[in-house]
């Protein structure tokens, strides 16, 4: 894939696309450290999990298991049948960057979270560059990390109902990157309906991870049948063109 | 520091690792038939769908009213062709103001 960019301005485009993705991790990452701190957990473990798992949903369900008094065995099997979603999403995004030096790549796989995976995936195919993403994980690391250690050192003092009203921002940057490309194609929408319907029920069937999983692979695999991508393949062969 | 919490984040941190990892080590054994690829290139898409249904209806579990305004001025701001942080703003100002008034 070629790019006009230098990597350094990859980069700094990268972080620069990570910035609504920061305000949607504030809250998430404060309320996870709330709970933690609750469930026994010292100020250094709870920046620590942050640091090192980097999946906000699996930490906060850790954090909500030890209040409950569940063994350490039980949360880490949980944690791993919960991001075993990365496992596709890191796929989708590995594939840009097969020919890339493996160690930028093991690097790079492990900022694939949800909304890095959102925001890089919906880029338009000439920036889904290694540098790109590198920038884009370094604002997402950043963010989730600041934002434990500011849900640490400010329990009490936000307002609780402007940390409520934020719980909506994860949402609303998975809608706002997701409906242009919806409004451009209307088989695509068709599918991200179809997934949505049968996502709320497979999740009244099964736990809501396994849920995901199931109903992301099964509507992608129902999309080869119907969905054309064909302007966005036109695109794609005139960026590999030589 | 309790020594179980350190094995647990251990423990979660491995296994968070090993799937995100994983495509990384093998992507370059892998190749996709056409089919495969487009199969890839639908998955940020139905997985994006299936990340924000159902889950945004609960984002406050006991009013769903919070979740509906704000997807609506979301996607509103989005259909306009505002920017992603100009969504995510506006999603949390309209929600903020439904806690505030109501």
């Amino acid at each position: 894939m070629t790019s006009t960019q230098t990597k350094k301005q990859q980069y700094l485009a990268g972080l620069r696309s990570g910035l609504p993705v920061i305000t949607g991790f504030f809250p998430v990452g404060i309320a996870y450290a709330l709970l933690a701190r609750q469930a026994g957990m010292s100020p250094v473990e709870t920046v620590l999990m942050s640091a090192t798992v980097l999946a906000g949903s699996s930490q906060i369900m850790a954090a909500g298991m030890i209040l409950q008094g569940a063994g350490i065995t039980a949360i880490i099997l949980a944690t791993f049948v919960l991001n075993l979603r990365h496992l596709i999403m890191s796929t989708c995004v590995m594939r840009h960057f097969s020919g890339e030096p493996a160690g930028l790549r093991l690097l790079s796989s492990f900022g694939v979270v949800d909304e890095s995976f959102a925001v890089f995936c919906m880029e338009p195919e000439e920036n889904r560059t290694l540098f790109r993403f590198l920038g884009l994980i370094s604002a997402v690391y950043l963010a989730w990390v600041s934002a434990a250690a500011v849900g640490v050192l400010s329990a009490g003092i936000l307002p609780q109902t402007l940390l409520d009203s934020m719980g909506i921002a994860i949402y609303a940057l998975f809608i706002a990157i997701l409906l242009p490309s919806l409004r451009q194609n209307r088989r695509l929408a068709l599918l991200a309906l179809l997934t949505a319907i049968c996502n709320s029920l497979f999740s009244r069937l099964l736990p809501a991870s396994w849920a995901l999983i199931a109903a992301t692979l099964l509507c992608a695999a129902l999309g080869t049948a119907f969905v054309d991508l064909q302007t966005d393949g036109q695109k794609e062969e005139s960026a590999d063109a030589p | 520091m309790h020594p179980e919490i350190l094995l647990m984040i251990l423990g979660m941190t491995l296994v968070t690792i090993l799937p995100r990892v994983l495509p990384a080590v093998f992507i370059e054994k892998m190749s996709f038939g056409p089919r495969t690829e487009k199969f890839l290139r639908l998955v940020p898409y139905t997985a994006m769908a299936a990340m924000i249904f159902p889950g945004f209806l609960t984002v406050d579990a006991s009013r769903m009213d919070i979740g509906l305004v704000g997807a609506l001025v979301a996607g509103a701001l989005a259909w306009k062709k505002c920017p992603v942080m100009v969504c995510v703003l506006g999603a949390i100002g309209a929600d903020l103001l439904l806690y505030l008034v109501f």
